[in-house]
């Protein structure tokens, strides 16, 4: 909810997205995931099976006092709170999100602690940031005394990762984990959600710069990226397992070490845009056109099941010459 | 897989020779990353050829994540940012190799609850990206040491295979001091023991590698008068009983590493072309460092005797 200081200027919104696959050795159903993902007492954790198992913990509030990651390195001290928060989907995929509203002017002077618990989830600048080095600071700096919020939602999944009980750490594929970092800010009157940016950068990087109707709730900018991360994620982790096999290779068992884990694990995941807010829909929709998620997931789940269809014409080949 | 290198003293090639551990399994498909716990001499950025490592982990890097000054530890991905010709691509059908430089930056240590927990923690998220883990402690009894037989007690760590390699030269000396550090009073198992190891789950997890040591049957000693080659032969027999006689007889070595220049010279990666086109390494160095690197993952080496 908005604030009155806040009707008349603009509110950023920034936030990162990790993505992983849970350490288990199978998916957890709804009951251990919301045991996973309880992270409070007080509040619920939201389960849905439709379309497709979802849990969602409750949101957990860490405080920050330091400086802005701003482009244009000026020093803008920032005090307030990060939220944060867990979701689990079909018991396989875990992600944890950080974030946090911006507005682009706060009071001239450091406030005590009360102040800014007033306003969770909101990182207030002692005085003003520029809008456009906050929103390209945030997606490029990184460094000692900034803000990094990485590290809470790293820590968020650390937590998770600790629950000896609900996890055996047996993963039966190995990936690393993608971090999408956004920013939206507000669109211009009477105009809807745009996607300005998405790239992939190294090290399991991602960009994406959004712009977002007014008055749009932080949490559903957080589900479409949470989103977006989660079909980024598949869809890095099937290039990295298939062009990283080289197949062609005689060697069926290798290749079906590499696909079979695929199939029971990942093929089913696909469904871009199914919990995204319908005011942000559009988005989705700029990224089917260009670069087109779905396509490459079609071609690489047609590559696999190509492969499949191969191997068994060999074994059966084999079987014959053999027998 | 998680492989812990420990000597007791420095100049046993530890570092170099776990670093080409990292790199082989990495060519052998396994998803590989080195964690630098030697804080006193960070090497592993010389030997990965990547220079701007160790400024870039100043307050990043391992040991600054584990006094809680950064909240994540520096991550490079060694086949991208090496300057060394042959690793620069990254071979079809090779894994992942990324390292954790250390850095000297991190204050003092403090052994707290926390530290520990950020280790746990560390661990847990590495596993399920890499399938090999290769930490390599400082020489001695270190602060290194007593975290990693902490973290590896804890229930979170529990399940992970854990495995040690323990380096000394071949001397009398070395030999020694090695048995002292895994079986003495205040070695690995003993301290691990009190820290809720099992005792013989922890000696079966513990191999020694000799480093440095002459072959006898190479023709680098061919020429050495018959006089000086029997000194050696009585030499090493007598090596091989006392390191017998302190439990640390054949058995319990996973691998002996030759004398070998680049390695002691240069401290540096070796790879197929050091050997077959330079030749400026010996083939014999590059298949004792494979089968090493083989052994190390196959579980009949391993386990009580």
């Amino acid at each position: 909810m908005a604030t009155p200081e806040e009707t008349t200027r603009p509110v950023l919104a920034c936030g990162e997205v990790r993505t992983c696959l849970l350490p288990s050795s199978r998916a957890l159903s709804n009951k251990e995931a919301e045991l996973l993902l309880r992270l409070r007492d007080d509040d619920h954790v939201r389960v849905s099976t439709r379309p497709g198992r979802h849990v969602l913990s409750p949101e957990i509030l860490t405080g920050v006092d330091c400086r802005f990651p701003l482009a244009n390195r000026a020093k803008v001290r920032g005090v307030g709170t990060v939220a944060s928060r867990a979701a689990l989907t079909e018991g396989r995929l875990l992600q944890a999100s950080s974030y946090f509203r911006a507005p682009v002017e706060g009071p001239d002077r450091r406030q005590p602690w009360g102040y800014y618990l007033a306003r969770p989830g909101t990182l207030l600048p002692v005085g003003r940031i520029p809008e456009s080095a906050c929103l390209q600071g945030f997606l490029t700096v990184r460094e000692e005394g900034c803000l990094d919020i990485g590290s809470i939602a790293e820590a968020l999944l650390a937590r998770i990762s600790r629950h000896t009980g609900l996890l055996d750490y047996d993963v039966p594929l190995r990936s690393a984990a993608t971090k999408l970092w956004w920013t939206a800010r507000p669109a211009a009157p009477g105009e809807g959600a745009s996607l300005e940016r998405f790239t992939l950068a190294e090290d399991g990087v991602r960009t994406v710069l959004l712009r977002v109707p007014r008055g749009t709730e932080i949490t559903a900018v957080v589900g479409l990226c949470e989103d977006l991360a989660l079909h980024d994620w598949l869809l890095t982790t099937m290039v990295e397992k298939l062009d990283d096999n080289g197949f062609g290779s005689a060697d069926g068992t290798a290749t079906l070490r590499v696909l079979g884990p695929l199939v029971d694990h990942l093929l089913h995941l696909w469904m871009p845009g199914a919990r995204v807010d319908r005011t942000l829909g559009a988005v989705w929709e700029v990224i089917e056109e260009d670069p087109g998620f779905s396509r490459q997931w079609h071609t690489l789940v047609q590559r696999v099941r190509d492969q499949l269809a191969l191997q068994a014409v060999m074994s059966q080949r084999q079987a014959l010459a053999t027998g | 897989m998680l492989v812990f290198a420990a000597s007791d003293k420095g100049g046993t090639g530890r570092s170099v020779t776990s670093i080409n551990l990292a790199y082989r399994r990495a060519l052998d498909g396994d998803d590989v990353c080195y964690l630098d716990f030697d804080f006193g001499s960070p090497t592993a950025p010389a030997v990965f050829d990547i220079p701007d490592v160790a400024k870039e982990a100043k307050g990043r890097g391992l040991h600054s994540y584990l006094n809680g000054m950064t909240g994540e530890a520096l991550r490079v991905d060694v086949w991208a940012r090496t300057e060394h010709q042959v690793l620069r691509s990254r071979p079809s059908g090779a894994g992942r190799l990324v390292l954790l430089p250390g850095d000297r930056t991190g204050g003092e240590f403090v052994t707290d609850g926390a530290s520990l927990h950020r280790c746990v923690d560390l661990v847990n998220a590495l596993r399920r990206e890499f399938n090999l883990i290769v930490v390599d402690l400082s020489a001695g009894r270190s602060y290194a040491m007593e975290l990693a037989l902490s973290a590896t007690a804890q229930t979170e760590l529990r399940s992970l295979k854990t495995r040690w390699l323990v380096y000394h030269r071949w001397t009398r000396q070395h030999v020694m001091a090695a048995a002292d550090l895994v079986t003495g009073e205040r070695g690995i198992v003993s301290a691990g023991v009190s820290l809720g190891h099992d005792k013989d789950q922890l000696l079966g997890a513990i191999r020694f590698v000799r480093a440095a040591v002459p072959d006898l049957g190479s023709p680098q000693w061919s020429q050495v008068p018959p006089a000086q080659f029997a000194w050696m032969r009585q030499c090493n027999r007598e090596l091989e009983g006392i390191a017998a006689g302190l439990g640390i007889g054949r058995s319990r070595v996973l691998g002996s590493v030759p004398l070998e220049p680049v390695l002691q010279l240069q401290e540096q990666l070796i790879t197929d072309e050091d050997v077959l086109d330079s030749r400026i390494a010996n083939i014999q160095t590059w298949q004792a460092i494979g089968e090493l690197a083989e052994r190390l993952a196959d579980d009949k080496h391993w386990g009580l005797l």
